[in-house]
């Protein structure tokens, strides 16, 4: 019989805090996965917090530091260091395992009951979801254990993702690895707004080199490298919802816009630049709305009348087809990167409103002639989401993304949000959004934030959270049976590793 | 100051109507005396001169007698494959003709180390260097594009010219959503003109990088699309372009040999008697003498079948008007009666194509390349391939052969057969 490696031995507690003893030398770690066996059922326990314990009072603790420290007796030592002082961990008990069987424990496993470190084959109960995305490997503390964890995308992403942390945490490199997941996989359409211009990868290893990106990504920018489109996008393609609670309009201006559409239809914009005259519009009002195209546009009358387009991005002869290309490639279950770097903000999401509104809309009318189940799900990766998501933003009305969050996993759209700040994020929103990738925080208004709004409970992962390194995270998911701990790979040795088709391996299931 | 022509997709055969294919003839003729006039140095074709790589020779004859005429006045005519013109059995009548001396096919190059390396052509007159891509059969040689070695022929000096049959991404039609392209990325850099064939509509345009980059569209029209753009009021024609070191003006010549009359008709809720006696009384209105008529009917009809509407009766009473050529485009044309249709699209090609799309997903079959999109393409390069004519004095086993060798080579089967 196959000899237990005891770690510790449950001692006192209740339910969402169970008090372990700590065997001298084993060196528990907040987070560690453990485990307790009893009859063939498995509890899987997490530690979150380690407090010293001592079978000596405190004074006599006090004492002896004092003599050591004084130099009264360098070679004293308690009798029996090992037994009288020790380690506590607080460990929560997270799944209960019964065969194929995962739940939520009601009962504390057995009192005295030996506890383990958990071993690959205690989640065996985890495979690989058919429409997988990778996300990294299940981490207990600081180790690593070879079980890959997946979740279903075709669930998770419609239901949205918020990726939650600091800078420097690793968001983008657990992006790149869910994004180097799903290419290629038919199933799921990506819309990268990139305003970092980091997914790509121009300068460096990005998804470019997946081996199935030539079918199936597509890469916009306004300099584009050989291969790649040309970001510009036809003024014709710009209708006046796009801007909602993106550029802030007044009243009159937004009347102003309402009546340059209606009279001029797509060529709203390119009237309004070139001031022609609307019954209703003030000449004022149209000078600032000519400032405004001019600014978050980059579109003005040249001195010999002409239309110019500033930034090259926006056009007026250009980009007929560019925002169809782009929902036609997400239709056809590819990944579109748009490498919105050298845009200001406003531009930036003014873009990601159009291709988000075209792509939504669509789904919707697919919803009722009954072709929705036959498309794929599309997802909308977005940074800085407090942009467009925040309650700042959108107290003056929804927007494409709000609608998104809102109603988006009726007609399987999802966002996949990334946020530095999910405090100003309504919570409204962060309830919609089911599956929360926890990196590291230092934040304590975040972390309050990120774990009030959790799937799971993880009232006492305050620590646990602020204690991340980098690459670490907790996957807390309506699709997870609990928040797994895991270790996202760096994005560089995964693609060396994962170039070739994938093989079958112990995984995580959503 | 030096001068060229850029002249795209004239599509000479690609009409079987007498009138058409005179009047196809008769923009070309037009063009290239247009051209003698304006003592143009050479002339750029940029594809599709023919509508296929073995044109009606009738076709071949005229066009080659005009030619021959433009070569005697010293003005050179320099070529490259468009996508109808194109032949995967090298022998279409571009390269005969390129034997012939009566122009010059300036696609020359090599593939070494995996990298496509191009030659220019050095116009003798202006020292103008010209270097092109050719097109293949239905869509893009993308794969050229992805290997062409860029940085030397951007590091090259001079007054440069990049002749390409390309759709551009950029640059696509809203009416060409779906028209497979290439991004302007894939073009070197720093040239001074960029001679583009392929749109059938015309583009000026420009790029940071790029100089100009001019589609000229259709000298007359290669699909009936083409004559409804035209009367619409698509005008047709070619690029007189003038240039010293660098192009100083890009000038339009409109040519224009008839007119047109385009009458669009919506028989939505409507059943197909009513549909017939309003266009019976509507057409009888309009005055179409000497005019190409582009009649289109769209909508679903609340009753009755599309087949009950006597078009052949509409279209005698045009022709008793004098028109001088009727098409009817009822591709938009459905009825409640029919719920089968599923597809609809301006032209037999993109509803083929629509309906080859649809279609694949419920054919089992084990092998990627025939499965989704390339599977559907694959189907319809095929179809292509194997709905050729025969052409005239053509013997049956030559024809049999020729027919039989296209489609084995679009299959990519002709190792296998060797």
């Amino acid at each position: 019989m196959e000899e237990i490696e005891v770690v510790g031995q449950v001692v006192g507690g209740k339910v969402a805090s169970i008090l372990v003893r700590e065997k001298s030398g084993k060196k528990l770690e907040l987070g560690d996965l453990l485990v307790t066996e009893e009859d063939g059922v498995l509890h899987i326990l997490q530690v979150y917090d380690l407090k010293y314990g001592s079978q000596v009072p405190q004074s006599v603790r006090e004492l002896l530091a004092g003599l050591k420290l004084e130099g009264y007796g360098a070679g004293l030592t308690f009798l029996e260091p090992k037994l009288r002082n020790y380690v506590i961990a607080e460990v929560k008990a997270i799944a209960r395992v019964e065969g194929k069987n995962i739940t939520i424990p009601k009962t504390l496993p057995s009192f005295f009951s030996s506890i383990r470190r958990i071993r690959k084959e205690d989640l065996a109960f985890l495979t690989k979801p058919k429409h997988p995305i990778y996300l990294g490997k299940v981490r207990s503390g600081s180790k690593i254990l070879d079980v890959d964890v997946y979740v279903d995308g075709l669930e998770v992403l419609k239901h949205h993702i918020v990726i939650p942390a600091t800078t420097g945490r690793g968001k983008s490199n657990l992006v790149k690895v869910m994004l180097w997941s799903i290419l290629g996989q038919k199933n799921f359409g990506i819309l990268v707004l990139d305003p970092h211009d980091e997914y790509y990868g121009r300068h460096g290893k990005g998804l470019k080199d997946h081996p199935k990106a030539k079918d199936n990504l597509l890469y916009y920018s306004s300099t584009p490298p050989a291969g790649a489109n040309t970001l510009v996008i036809n003024l014709r393609s710009i209708a006046p919802w796009h801007f909602q609670g993106i550029v802030a309009f007044t009243d009159a201006q937004q009347d102003a816009i309402r009546l340059y559409y209606n009279n001029f239809g797509e060529d709203w914009i390119e009237n309004i630049i070139r001031g022609t005259e609307v019954q209703g519009v003030a000449p004022r009002t149209l000078a600032v709305l000519q400032r405004k195209f001019d600014t978050i546009l980059g579109v003005y009358l040249d001195d010999s009348g002409n239309l110019q387009c500033r930034n090259r991005v926006f056009s007026d002869t250009a980009g007929m087809t560019t925002t169809r290309d782009i929902v036609n490639a997400l239709e056809d279950g590819k990944t579109v990167i748009i490498d919105t770097s050298r845009l200001l903000d406003e531009a930036e999401l003014l873009i990601g409103s159009i291709i988000v509104s075209e792509i939504f809309y669509r789904y919707q009318r697919y919803k009722s002639t009954g072709e929705l189940d036959s498309k794929p799900v599309i997802g909308v990766v977005i940074e800085e989401a407090p942009r467009v998501l925040g309650q700042e933003v959108l107290a003056s009305g929804d927007n494409i993304y709000s609608t998104v969050a809102r109603e988006g996993r009726k007609f399987k759209v999802g966002l996949i949000a990334i946020t530095q700040l999910t405090s100003i994020i309504p919570r409204t929103i962060l309830a919609n959004m089911n599956t929360k990738i926890i990196l590291g925080n230092e934040l304590a208004t975040e972390r309050h934030a990120i774990i009030n709004s959790a799937a799971q409970d993880l009232s006492q992962d305050d620590r646990t959270i602020a204690s991340l390194d980098k690459g670490e995270a907790i996957v807390s998911s309506n699709f997870t049976k609990f928040a797994v701990p895991i270790k996202i790979p760096l994005f560089k040795d995964y693609i060396e590793t994962n170039s070739t088709e994938e093989e079958e391996k112990t995984v995580f299931v959503g | 100051m030096p001068k060229f022509a850029h002249i795209s997709d004239c599509h000479l055969g690609a009409h079987r109507d007498p009138i058409l294919q005179k009047l196809e003839l008769e923009a070309f003729d037009k063009a290239l005396t247009k051209c003698i006039e304006e003592e143009v140095d050479f002339i750029i074709i940029s594809g599709d001169l023919f509508h296929s790589n073995i044109p009606d020779m009738g076709v071949v004859n005229l066009a080659v007698k005009k030619m021959r005429e433009v070569r005697d006045k010293g003005i050179p005519i320099y070529v490259i494959y468009g996508s109808h013109d194109y032949s995967p059995n090298k022998t279409s009548i571009v390269d005969i003709l390129d034997s012939a001396g009566l122009f010059n096919k300036i696609v020359k190059g090599k593939v070494e180390n995996g990298k496509l390396k191009l030659e220019f052509t050095q116009d003798p007159k202006t020292n103008a260097k010209l270097v092109g891509i050719s097109a293949r059969k239905i869509g893009i040689e993308e794969k050229y594009f992805e290997i062409l070695d860029r940085t030397s022929l951007e590091k090259e000096e001079g007054f440069k010219i990049f002749v390409f049959h390309s759709a551009l991404t950029e640059f696509k039609p809203d009416f060409l959503a779906r028209m497979a392209s290439i991004p302007i990325s894939y073009l070197p850099k720093g040239f001074d003109y960029y001679a583009g064939g392929h749109i059938h509509k015309r583009i000026e345009e420009s790029l940071p990088g790029y100089g100009r980059i001019v589609y000229p569209g259709p000298l007359f029209a290669g699909y009936p699309r083409d004559l409804e753009q035209s009367a619409r009021g698509e005008k047709r024609g070619f690029y007189i372009v003038s240039f010293n070191e660098k192009v100083e003006k890009v000038e339009f010549i409109e040519i224009k040999i008839c007119d047109y009359l385009f009458f669009d008709y919506d028989a939505s809720n409507k059943n197909s008697s009513l549909v017939q006696r309003e266009l019976i009384q509507k057409i009888k209105d309009l005055d179409v003498k000497d005019k190409i008529v582009l009649l289109r009917v769209k909508g679903e009809l609340s009753g009755g079948k599309t087949s009950d509407i006597n078009f052949s009766q509409i279209r005698k009473i045009l022709m008793e008007k004098g028109a001088l050529h009727i098409n009817i485009n009822r591709f938009g044309l459905t009825s409640r009666e029919y719920t089968s249709l599923k597809v609809m699209g301006e032209d037999i090609h993109e509803i083929e194509s629509k309906l080859l799309k649809e279609s694949i997903g419920t054919v089992k079959v084990s092998i990627d390349s025939l499965k989704g999109e390339k599977g559907a393409h694959l189907a319809f390069e095929l179809l292509n391939a194997l709905r050729q004519e025969q052409k005239p004095n053509e013997s049956k086993k030559d024809y049999e052969e020729r027919v039989l060798t296209q489609a084995i080579e679009v299959l990519k089967l002709t190792e296998v057969f060797e």
